[in-house]
């Protein structure tokens, strides 16, 4: 007995791609815009997507149809055929020029979307450098204008809310991606050159992304945040990440930052604690922290980061069911768990081929501190704000 | 003592009449084996070529497959630990490489060499050792490749190895000297094969075969080959400028140096996406063949059909920045992209289209290969429409580098190419071995791999759209990524299981065949092309005569009869349409050990250049001499090798073969075959004139 085709789940997946847009733990989900950006490649994609549907349901019933309405009989003479149509070409223009006619406006929409998205760039208030390398982003602020970085952070991009933000997404190794998808598409950081990715944030709120270009051994674990705030809120932030740390005076935060200043100073910078053992690295090193290996996050404001490593481990613990440390949670509960872990054995947690003074060790390499050690380097840590 | 003459044996027997053809030294004596396991390894058969492409993609198909089954295992859960994120990246980057260049490439190259001799009626390619040789370039290429695993490990830098990813600092380890140089071999094999198909189609039709009576899978074949002819010298280039950094110090992507790394992504896409094109197109020509045929129904739309291959073809060529929409070409070239990404989906479109019309009012028969060939109709338009919403460039910020994409190639390279190569494997087995496959093991074959194929990849699209990026060797709880996942994971075990039943049928069947051979016929489906005129296993000789073509679906026409309104009635028996294979004496280019001997100095020199210079030296020798030898070795030997191979049988006269020299002994042998009885040949389309024969 003949079977007839029926693919079961054709009718499922336009359902499927429903569902996708009301999930509501899917922090990188790309349908759910928080921006104007990412609105303006929504729009366009949202109908680009309806076509398609319709397509799919054209195309995929009506071979349905075809299998059941011309299925072969029983009783069929073997030495006969139907009609030997040979094809048709009025028709046969007719579809291969209405689906040009179709993509028509489809194509003006993208051409305008294309360059609207690009002259938005023109309507910036900020630039922020977004430098990737295995496997963290560091952004650098000159919010004094003077042509020098002024602030220099890593893993949460901070900016203002509502305000047009250009990003200059560099790499000093390997191609990265930067990518939040609540914001825009993704920008590739290719070393060498300097290309823009704009970024505007409607409302306040903490916005997550991954690196989106195959970069090595720990790819997956190359993740960014970008934080929102109000502008004044943005003034407070960028104001105290101008200052220097202060260097504790006491206790175990003071033999912790001795200890940071010893060990740490070869990659990590924090101003006011350790400026001259990081320099002195940096000349017996011939300049090459901003080279790989060598270079490593600037850790003068770690403790007002909400994530660490690469983005990798939540800094501090978070109700949020995505596990996404939100603004008002960070200096609240320390994640001391992952810390402690990352501090004893950073290339255990995270893929890397970090090996101690080797000079072509990537990322950061196991010190092997004792458990007193990485408690009075939390202690210090924390201070950090 | 007396002297006793003995007469020489027949080997130094020179033939009597005046060509003789000079035996330099014995050494260079041609193999004469055609049966057994050495003959395989001498062969310069188009028909046995193409069964060893297939053999060895279906191998190759196996590693690739465990491999993905592998990727899946690690992806079931987040942070899944079964392995380290190391061998991850060499499991995706083989898997990548080994599914197109090892199984989809030579999958088509498998059915084009051996069925595009027979559709155009030629007894073989214009350069049957060439095409052995390619053959063994590619699997020895192959193999070169996946000894990687034991060397050091596998490549690692993903298939489109992206620099400065995939230079020495990055990737110290031998695995990229692999894939470079194990990309470089299997690209000859390409290359070489292409030229010899394209001079082929172009020199060795039948009489009568214009170019718009081949049939549509020898276009689609032709076109491939086109895209062969000048994609593979692109990505050469790009694996010399890469082997030179990795091995030789070079610059050429080392941005420290002032190289700037879109170079190479440049280079590789206008190779890669040409390379799309040449995965999917003899899957394309191979549907247009099945179709047809279980329709009961000529293609629809033979112009369109041809004119939209070869527009994919040129089209082609003007796509490839869209792999690069993110990657920081500026707004001018991403519209541009953007636009002739869109409008290559119109001739694809065309294609859908006239396969449905096809089917319109056919009599449709649903047999395995047909379900495969519906596969791809259906899975190819799912993987095409995803594609158009690629081309919308500012979407495709959102999607590129996530499942997004990997849901839309794995739709049309494995919904569309390997669905259809499934259902040619159904429809040609019985033509290639002598006997047909199971139909209901097929059935099976086909529904558990549509099932477990709409599984695995289906929900990749919502993985993608809800940002999981890929080439990630795990992901993080909360993220929205489990369940689809784990249900992409039961997809592909039950594609496994898909595989394996193909691989039981294939078992089965043969055993069935051998303990009791039943002659399956020359057209066991009733079907519409040269190829079918033959009996099943095509006799090494092919045509008993070659036939004079005076239709589109010239056997067809010569089994039926139609009139103006295309009404069809029988005209004659399959029986005697049928060619009987009996030919005696029908000269065949002989075999030849040059080919294989040439292409194992390939790895050799490879391996030399990754391990000890010295080893390259031999190898080097190797592909010099075997070059040599290839070169002098006698066009003919008088032990020739026949169709039907009796040793001593005095035939030494020459067959009215006068061109001594050169390859393509046999093949061009058109004006030398005896003409057919006019009768034979098809009548004009009103109705037979006179008597039938």
């Amino acid at each position: 007995m003949k079977r007839i085709l029926r693919p079961r789940f054709a009718w499922v997946m336009p359902l499927l791609l429903l569902m996708t847009a009301c999930a509501q733990d899917a922090p990188q989900d790309t349908l759910q815009p928080r921006g104007p950006i990412a609105r303006d490649i929504d729009n366009l994609s949202d109908p680009v997507f309806l076509v398609a549907g319709v397509v799919f349901v054209i195309v995929e019933f009506g071979m349905l149809f075809l299998l059941w309405r011309f299925r072969a009989r029983k009783d069929d003479d073997p030495d006969s055929a139907p009609a030997q149509i040979h094809g048709n070409t009025k028709i046969e223009l007719g579809w291969t020029i209405g689906p040009a006619l179709i993509l028509t406006p489809i194509a003006f929409f993208t051409i305008v979307t294309v360059f609207a998205i690009q002259a938005k760039a023109d309507d910036a208030t900020m630039t922020v450098e977004v430098i990737g390398q295995q496997w963290w982003w560091e952004y650098r602020y000159d919010t004094d204008d003077d042509g020098e970085a002024d602030i220099i952070t890593a893993n949460d991009l901070i900016i203002p809310a509502g305000q047009t933000i250009e990003l200059d997404v560099q790499s000093r190794d390997v191609i990265h991606s930067f990518w939040i998808p609540a914001l825009n598409g993704k920008k590739d950081a290719v070393p060498g050159r300097t290309q823009g990715l704009t970024v505007e944030a409607d409302e306040p709120g903490t916005y997550v992304g991954q690196c989106g270009e195959f970069c090595g051994l720990s790819h997956s674990y190359m993740r960014q945040r970008l934080i929102a705030l109000p502008e004044s809120d943005f003034e407070d932030w960028a104001a105290h990440q101008r200052e220097d740390a202060q260097m504790p005076t006491s206790g175990d935060a003071l033999a912790g930052a001795e200890l940071f200043q010893t060990t740490c100073s070869n990659c990590h910078l924090a101003r006011g604690i350790n400026d001259e053992q990081h320099a002195d690295a940096l000349e017996q090193n011939d300049g090459r922290v901003l080279t790989v290996p060598g270079s490593a996050p600037d850790l003068t404001h770690f403790a007002s980061r909400g994530a660490f490593a690469g983005a990798m481990f939540n800094l501090w613990v978070t109700e949020n069911p995505a596990g996404v440390v939100q603004w008002d949670e960070i200096g609240g509960e320390l994640n001391r768990e992952e810390l402690e872990a990352w501090l004893r054995d950073p290339p255990g947690q995270k893929p890397m081929d970090a090996v101690l003074d080797s000079p072509d060790s990537r990322g950061m390499p196991n010190y092997n501190l004792s458990e007193d050690q990485i408690d009075l380097l939390i202690a210090f840590l924390e201070t950090l704000d | 003592m007396a002297i006793v003459e003995r007469p020489s044996p027949p080997a130094l027997q020179l033939p009597a009449g005046p060509q003789v053809a000079p035996r330099p030294l014995g050494a260079f004596t041609r193999p004469s084996a055609t049966t057994g396991w050495k003959s395989w390894l001498t062969t310069i058969d188009h028909k046995r070529i193409g069964i060893m492409y297939g053999a060895s993609a279906l191998f190759f198909f196996i590693i690739g497959g465990i491999e993905a089954l592998l990727i899946r295992l690690q992806l079931t859960s987040p942070q899944g630990k079964l392995y380290s994120a190391d061998l991850y990246n060499q499991l995706f980057t083989m898997h990548g490489v080994t599914m197109i260049f090892l199984v989809v490439m030579p999958l088509g190259a498998a059915f084009m060499n051996y069925l595009m001799p027979l559709q155009i009626g030629a007894r073989d390619v214009a350069f049957p050792r060439l095409n052995a040789f390619s053959f063994w370039v590619f699997l020895f290429g192959g193999i070169f490749l996946n000894t990687s695993w034991f060397l050091g490990g596998g490549a690692d830098g993903g298939w489109f190895a992206y620099a400065p990813n995939t230079g020495v600092t990055f990737s110290p380890g031998h695995g990229m000297d692999f894939y470079a140089l194990g990309l470089q071999i299997t690209g000859i094999a390409s290359l070489v094969g292409s030229i010899n198909l394209i001079v082929t189609v172009l020199n060795l039709r039948a009489p009568g075969m214009t170019l718009l009576k081949m049939p549509v899978f020898t276009w689609m074949g032709f076109v491939t080959q086109m895209l062969l002819v000048f994609a593979i010298p692109v990505i050469s280039v790009a694996l010399f400028l890469l082997t030179f950094d990795r091995l030789f110090g070079a610059n050429f992507f080392n941005p420290a140096a002032g190289a700037d790394p879109l170079l190479w992504e440049h280079l590789f896409w206008i190779f890669g996406h040409p390379e799309v094109y040449i995965l999917i197109l003899p899957a394309f020509g191979i549907v247009s063949e099945i179709i047809p045929v279980f329709s009961r129904k000529p293609i629809f739309g033979y112009p369109f059909m041809v004119a939209s291959g070869i527009a994919i073809g040129f089209m082609g060529w003007g796509v490839w920045a869209h792999h690069m929409f993110a990657s920081g070409i500026g707004p001018m070239s991403v519209a541009a992209f953007s636009l002739s990404t869109m409008f290559i989906a119109v001739p694809t479109g065309v294609k859908i289209l006239n396969w449905m019309a096809t089917m319109w009012g056919g009599r449709l028969r649903f047999t395995t290969p047909m379900l495969f060939a519906i596969g791809l109709v259906t899975m190819f338009t799912i993987g095409g429409l995803s594609g158009v919403t690629h081309a919308v460039a500012p979407a495709d910020t959102q999607q590129t580098d996530t499942y997004y994409i990997v849901a839309h190639f794995h739709y049309v390279i494995f919904g569309g190419a390997l669905f259809a190569f499934m259902g040619g494997f159904y429809f040609w087995w019985p033509k290639v071995f002598g006997y047909v496959l199971d139909d209901r093991w097929g059935k099976w074959h086909f529904w558990l791999q549509l099932i477990g194929f709409n599984l695995t990849f289906g929900p990749m699209h919502i993985l993608g759209l809800q940002g999981m990026p890929r080439r990630q060797f795990t992901y993080l709880p909360g993220y929205g990524f489990e369940f689809w996942n784990r249900v992409a994971t039961v997809g592909a075990f039950i594609i496994a299981l898909s595989v394996l039943v193909f691989l039981i049928n294939v078992t089965k069947s043969t055993r069935a065949h051998l303990a009791n051979p039943v002659p399956v016929g020359p057209d066991p489906w009733d079907a519409r092309s040269l190829e079918w005129m033959l009996p099943s296993p095509t006799p090494a000789h092919n045509f008993d005569t070659v036939p004079t073509v005076t239709h589109l679906d010239e056997f067809w026409h010569r089994k039926y009869q139609e009139d103006e309104t295309g009404r069809v009635t029988r005209a004659r028996p399959t029986d005697e349409v049928a060619q009987k294979g009996d030919a005696a004496d029908v000269h065949l280019p002989s075999p030849s050990y040059w080919p294989i001997v040439m292409a194992a100095g390939l790895p050799l020199i490879a391996y030399g250049l990754i391990f000890n210079l010295g080893i390259a030296a031999v190898g080097g020798a190797i592909v010099l001499l075997g070059g040599f030898a290839w070169g002098l070795e006698p066009a003919d030997d008088p032990e020739r090798a026949h169709s039907h191979a009796a040793h001593g049988d005095g035939h030494g006269e020459g067959d009215g073969d006068g061109d001594g020299a050169g390859e393509g002994d046999g093949a061009g042998d058109g004006q030398e075959s005896p003409e057919e009885p006019a009768a034979v040949a098809a009548g004009e389309g009103e109705g037979a004139e006179g008597d039938d024969s």
